[in-house]
């Protein structure tokens, strides 16, 4: 061979490895990548499904070697589907095709290839250790259903929102860290001589604590009269916590909501700035659109009010 | 004979400029009321024993009214696209075919398939009665408001069913794997332990207490998760009636900077402002704010 046919060769894998990758990573939306999700996504259901039918002991032990088998495909196919990605990565930046490693190392490190190595891995350690738990297994089977995440774009902007207001979350979550701390130590001091059986520790108050911020009862009735101020104390928290923890929730979402809309109004003036409308820019703003999950109301107000702005500049 | 069937259509769909649309309205929702009042009086044994012949021959009359409603309905319905637009028969397929249509429909028309077929369990025909109620949703604004809002966070609420369900069935797994052996008549399976966790996350506290110190992790785990669900779902409806308002208060302004453009209001856009007030809620003082507003912009 020569070193121009092993070029032509190399060229040829390359691209082969990029098409894996835009199939696989889902990148450019077309029917290949499309039908691969959704073939993936059924396969993990399926998986999903076949774990909560198991768990029937009557069905278990009727169809056992059904189950068995469809574990071991599953398997094959999610293996098959690790390699690719991984093998694949490698031609996440075409810009720089030397440096393979790069992507594939994100890819390996990343939520998703962790989720995806440890739901199909232990599979192998079970073969070469026979002995191994299986409870612990089947744990490790039932993340697959993360794998779906991959596919819910809607997940995404949960993610996000959240993301954009992590320090109030944080400040949320330092409070109920804090007041866990203070009222579980404060309850164990108060009630520990009168209950030892119920508040023999600290922890043991932390979890009295915590069932009552999530339950507003904490499963025990205080017997002392500070006892009865700390409960009382803990429920209003309660309130105050989910109160907190609810509005922070409402402001992210009002915020991105927001921003997805100026992030639109943007485009549209942009799109508008020449005064006229070509099919492309219309793809794109339907693209934006639909990305943004954003109704046909309220594009058409956006639309509306750039409209009306424009037509004042042009009478000034 | 067509501008009397627009006349008509305009009536039912309740126009804001007709003062008959409104007191057909008034009279529909009445009937609506005291039809469901009839059903849950005729309910109670003593009242259905000595008014029986009165309830019957109400519902009787109910059913004739509604009827004609929906004749009417579906009739002058054939005016509201003209002939180039699809003709008559497509404002009626719109309706017949829409929720409010089959609402209408399925809250009246059991009734003669009780005359033909008087074997029928009354039952099913007395829930199907009750259907009625929901013939007021369309009279009511803010609950078509209140859809418009989620159907415009539909994603966000498809996020937070999609957490929910990964939520109950991890939990449930992790709890089955954890106390299967221990409580078997509560935790053998995954379906029974799903039961167990639906109660914890809605409630905070599930049916079932824990015996091992795993469960008791994953049972507070649970409950935390619980109350993250209920905190964003709250949030998204607030996010979702908030945005709601900003977009209708943007979309009047809009309309006000047109009519204030060309320097003066004549009294079609006045009348275009006043519904547009009307149909958004807005009070007169937010409406007094957005056209200083306006006012001062243009000086």
């Amino acid at each position: 061979m020569s070193s121009n046919e092993i070029q032509i060769a190399s060229g040829r894998l390359y691209k082969l490895k990029r098409r894996t990758f835009e199939i696989l990573d889902g990148t450019i939306h077309d029917s290949a990548s499309k039908a691969c999700e959704i073939f993936i996504a059924v396969l993990v259901i399926a998986n999903v499904l076949a774990i909560i039918l198991e768990s029937l002991q009557d069905l278990h032990d009727a169809y056992a070697q059904y189950f068995h088998w469809f574990d071991m495909a599953s398997v094959a196919v999610f293996s098959a589907e690790y390699v690719l990605r991984v093998w694949s990565c490698g031609a996440k930046y075409p810009e720089r095709p030397s440096s393979a490693w790069q992507g594939r190392r994100e890819y390996l490190f990343s939520a998703f290839g962790i989720v995806d190595f440890a739901s199909t891995a232990p599979f192998y350690l079970q073969l070469l250790f026979p002995g191994a738990d299986l409870r612990v297994l089947r744990m490790f089977r039932l993340m697959r259903i993360f794998k779906l995440s991959r596919y819910n774009s809607a997940m995404d902007d949960l993610i996000e929102a959240i993301k954009s207001e992590k320090e109030s979350f944080s400040s949320a979550l330092f409070l109920l860290f804090i007041s866990c701390l203070l009222f579980s130590s404060l309850m164990y001091l108060i009630e520990n001589h009168d209950q030892p059986d119920v508040f023999p520790s600290i922890p043991a108050a932390m979890h009295w604590f915590i069932l009552t911020i999530i339950s507003g009862w904490g499963n025990v009735d205080p017997v002392s009269f500070l006892g009865v101020v700390m409960v009382v104390f803990t429920q209003i928290l309660a309130i105050a916590l989910a109160a907190i923890l609810t509005g922070v929730v409402a402001t992210a979402y009002s915020a991105q909501v927001q921003r997805r809309e100026a992030v639109y109004e943007m485009e549209v003036r942009e799109v508008l700035a020449d005064g006229v409308l070509s099919a492309e820019e219309k793809a794109k703003l339907k693209a934006l659109q639909a990305r943004f999950g954003m109704t046909d109301e309220q594009v058409a107000a956006i639309a509306d009010q750039v409209e009306a702005e424009r037509k004042e500049a042009a009478r000034a | 004979m067509h501008s009397f069937q627009l006349y008509l259509m305009e009536i039912l769909e309740g126009s804001p400029n007709h003062r008959v649309s409104r007191y057909v309205e008034w009279i529909i929702t009445a009937v609506v009321l005291l039809n469901c009042s009839a059903v849950i009086l005729d309910s109670v044994p003593e009242v259905h024993a000595q008014y029986k012949h009165f309830f019957h021959e109400f519902e009787f009359w109910s059913v004739m009214f509604f009827t004609a409603e929906y004749v009417l309905r579906v009739w002058s319905l054939g005016a509201k696209f003209a002939g180039g637009e699809g003709g008559s028969w497509k404002g009626r397929y719109q309706y017949i075919f829409s929720i409010f249509g089959l609402v209408d429909f399925f809250a009246t028309m059991p009734h003669y398939l009780h005359i033909f077929f008087p074997a029928l369990d009354l039952r099913i025909l007395r829930v199907l009665r009750l259907l009625r109620i929901l013939k007021l949703s369309k009279y009511n604004t803010a609950l078509q408001d209140l859809f418009h809002a989620i159907h415009s966070e539909r994603r966000a609420f498809g996020s937070a069913a999609f957490l929910l369900m990964i939520a109950t069935i991890v939990s449930a797994s992790l709890m089955h794997f954890a106390e299967g052996h221990e409580q078997p008549q509560y935790f053998g399976s995954i379906p029974h332990s799903i039961y167990w966790s639906i109660v914890t996350i809605t409630s905070g506290y599930g049916n079932v207490e824990p015996v091992t110190k795993a469960g008791e992790v994953i049972a507070l785990l649970t409950g935390f998760l619980g109350v993250c669900m209920a905190a964003i779902m709250t949030g998204i409806v607030a996010s979702a009636f908030s945005n709601q308002i900003a977009r209708k208060k943007a979309a009047y302004q809009t309309q006000l900077r047109l009519v204030l453009a060309d320097g003066m209001v004549s009294s079609a856009e006045r009348e275009t402002l006043k519904n547009l007030q009307r149909r958004y809620r807005l009070s007169d003082a937010q409406v007094q704010v957005f056209i200083d507003e306006a006012e001062k912009k243009k000086i």
